[in-house]
């Protein structure tokens, strides 16, 4: 499903990422475990087409396409997500009306009609109601003035609503106590199917408890230095990252 | 007879031709005309010398002054009502003027609607003597000094107004005249309404237009002016007064300005008066729009908020320019004022002069003025989400520009200005 070959990022003349490899088949839920500033978030970043980037090298594939040369826009209508570290706050612009714009932006770059209003409150209301998503926040200015719980529970609302091929969840567990993690864990697990591939990205094994990998790719200076099964979170949770950082400073 | 023009560029001298030839055939009060034009001429055509009209030289702007227009013929006529078609607000009764004449054929029969009449405008004196007009200002004297004859807009005491009143003013069919035209609102004691002011009026030329609104005690005015086009050099003038708890909420969405100059006097004349002002300007290309506001505290224990956004394309120039005023006895005054710009183009420029004058001392008064361009990181997470990048940009401006409207009380004047920002935005125009 997502192919990256020897992908090589630079910002503002700095390379952070450098040289990575990467593939997750369609079905399957991979984790990405690293250290702070090992470039998890970038790399998260770069797939989902953020500008002020710069790929000297390499190539990111979703399902057989070259991301590289799509907007931003055009790789969610392609089936990319990305849920936010840090979602952002958008005053002035009222949940459902972003959803709405979200959602029918897609379909209208996938050729597909907009989606009825009826339709479209249903399937929202639903899927706020699987995450204890109260009906008045939807009128409430996105994520403005929410929780860190609420804008992670926002994040997956969205991902529920936009049903996405591909999903990256960058440290989906940072601000959230237990009970707003097994929230979101479940509206995630919810979503695996065989046909969807989930990159969580993460650099403390907890969130790993609620959403169980298939596989662990452990990130360090910008590429993935090794991986395993799930047990190799386990073992990153005793080791911790020491073995790995460094080697080239 | 007549104070002397000193130096006079050109356009103050097509003024004194154009008067000269007026006089005789204006309606109403000819001395009146006449003291106004003294007062205009012992000022002059305002320079950047002028510390009000610093960043909007008229003097070097309105070279000359083209002919005055004429009354509407059918040619005229035939096109105004094709426009009207295109910008009327939905369901709200109409006063249509075209070049600053009344036209009563595509205006609607007030005569049904209990509680509001209409009567002309002849005779200045009563602007001066309904109004306790605070305005010196020379292009206030010259409106009065040309305007043909305007009107009076009189809604009863208690009366509340079902519909909202649409003042539309118009352009006949040949561009490029100076346009003149005046209206006074008045509200009686507790009488309720919506006003819709609605401009299309760019064909060249000069505009100076006067809209006067007199709020009785407890009265409420909603008041939304849409500025859709204006013409080459154009200047409106709203002076206001507010009795004893009345409420304004007045807000304009401005737009097509190739040169504007929009201001407001405001006297809160009566204790516990209630002022929300505000105002989106969509300015782009080469337009300028300078927004000029004098708030007088006149009475004790008065509210004012100030509300003024712009969002500046390419060249566009924004001017704002605000001063709250409170002398000694208007103790318990409230006021604030803020002015925000988004700038979408380093060559876009937005100067902006909040000031406070304030002689009493028990008084909550503060203002603010900042500047900012759209959000990277919001537009990316609306990319993120599949909304294209030109979308998401005219989605961020419209939330910016439209909290100026949040101050309606009215929700179809809201409605309406939200729907004309929307329409605005789609065209391209700030992408
Ligand atoms: N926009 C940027 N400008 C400069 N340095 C950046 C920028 N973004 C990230 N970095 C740097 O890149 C490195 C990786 O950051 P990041 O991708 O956020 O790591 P992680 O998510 O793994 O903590 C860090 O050293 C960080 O300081
Ligand atoms: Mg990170």
């Amino acid at each position: 499903m997502l192919e990256i070959e020897n992908l090589h990022v630079s910002v503002a003349g700095k390379k952070i990422l450098d040289g990575l490899s990467l593939s997750v088949p369609a079905g399957q839920v991979a984790a990405i475990m690293g250290p702070n500033g090992s470039g998890k978030s970038t790399l998260s970043y770069v797939i989902a087409g953020r500008a002020d980037y710069d790929v000297t090298e390499g190539s990111i594939r979703l399902g057989g396409v070259d991301l590289l040369d799509k907007t931003a826009a055009e790789r969610a209508a392609l089936g990319l997500f990305l849920v936010f570290q840090y979602p952002l706050e958008i005053p002035g612009v009222a949940t459902m009306t972003f959803l709405k714009a979200a959602l029918n932006a897609q379909r209208k770059m996938r050729d597909e009609a907009e989606m009825a209003i009826p339709d479209f409150m249903k399937r929202v209301r639903e899927a706020a109601a699987r995450l204890n998503i109260p009906q008045d926040m939807l009128k409430r200015p996105v994520n403005l003035g929410f929780s860190g719980g609420e804008k992670k529970r926002m994040e997956i609302l969205q991902m529920a609503l936009l049903e996405p091929r591909f999903a990256i969840l960058d440290e989906l567990d940072s601000g959230l106590d237990i009970d707003a993690l097994r929230i979101c864990a479940d509206g995630v697990n919810a979503l695996r199917s065989k046909e969807r591939s989930l990159l969580v990205i993460t650099h403390y094994q907890r969130l790993l408890d609620y959403i169980v990998p298939d596989v662990v790719h452990v990130m360090s200076e910008g590429k993935i230095v090794r991986s395993g099964g799930p047990e190799l979170a386990l073992e990153l949770e005793k080791s911790g990252y020491a073995d790995y950082a460094s080697e080239a400073a | 007879m007549g104070a002397p023009l000193k130096n006079p560029t050109q356009a103050e001298q097509d003024f004194l031709r154009e008067f000269a030839l007026l006089l005789d055939k204006a309606p109403g009060d000819a001395a009146e005309r006449q003291a106004a034009f003294d007062r205009f001429a012992r000022a002059g055509l305002p320079s950047r010398r002028v510390e009000s009209w610093h960043y909007s030289d008229l003097r070097v702007k309105l070279r000359q002054a083209s002919p005055l227009a004429e009354p509407p013929d059918h040619v005229s006529l035939d096109y105004a009502r094709a426009e009207l078609e295109k910008v009327a607000a939905p369901g709200a009764l109409k006063l249509v003027s075209i070049d600053g004449f009344f036209a009563p054929d595509l205006s609607d029969d007030f005569s049904r609607v209990a509680g509001v009449e209409i009567r002309p405008l002849a005779a200045l004196s009563n602007d001066r003597a309904t109004l306790a007009l605070q305005a010196d200002d020379p292009l206030l004297d010259l409106n009065g000094a040309f305007s043909p004859g305007g009107l009076t807009i009189e809604i009863a005491a208690g009366i509340s107004l079902e519909k909202p009143i649409e003042i539309v003013a118009l352009c006949g069919a040949n561009g490029g005249r100076s346009r003149f035209s005046r209206v006074h609102v008045v509200l009686g004691e507790g009488a309720r309404a919506s006003l819709i002011e609605t401009r299309a009026e760019g064909f060249g030329g000069f505009g100076d237009s006067a809209l006067l609104l007199s709020l009785g005690k407890a009265a409420e005015l909603d008041y939304a002016c849409r500025s859709r086009d204006s013409a080459t050099v154009d200047v409106q003038t709203c002076v206001v007064s507010l009795e004893a708890g009345a409420r304004l909420c007045a807000t304009a969405l401005v737009a097509g300005a190739a040169f504007l100059r929009r201001q407001l006097f405001v006297t809160c004349a009566g204790e516990k008066a209630e002022l929300h002002l505000s105002a989106a300007s969509m300015l782009t290309g080469q337009e300028h729009a300078d927004i000029t506001l004098v708030v007088t505290h006149q009475a004790p224990a008065c509210l004012s908020r100030e509300t003024f956004k712009f969002v500046l394309a390419e060249q566009a120039e924004g001017v704002f320019q605000g001063k709250i005023v409170v002398p000694p006895q208007a103790q318990k005054t409230d006021g604030k004022m803020v002015c925000r710009g988004l700038l979408l183009s380093d060559d876009a420029s937005l100067q902006a002069k909040p000031e406070l004058e304030i002689f009493a001392d028990d008084v909550a008064c503060g203002h603010g003025a900042a500047c900012g361009k759209l959000d990277a990181n919001q537009l990316f997470y609306m990319e993120s989400r599949g909304i294209p990048r030109p979308e998401a940009q005219a989605i961020l401006i419209q939330a910016f520009a439209a909290e100026a409207f949040d101050i309606l009380r009215d929700e179809s004047l809201r409605d309406l200005l939200n729907a004309d920002l929307a329409a605005l935005l789609q065209t391209g125009a700030f992408a």
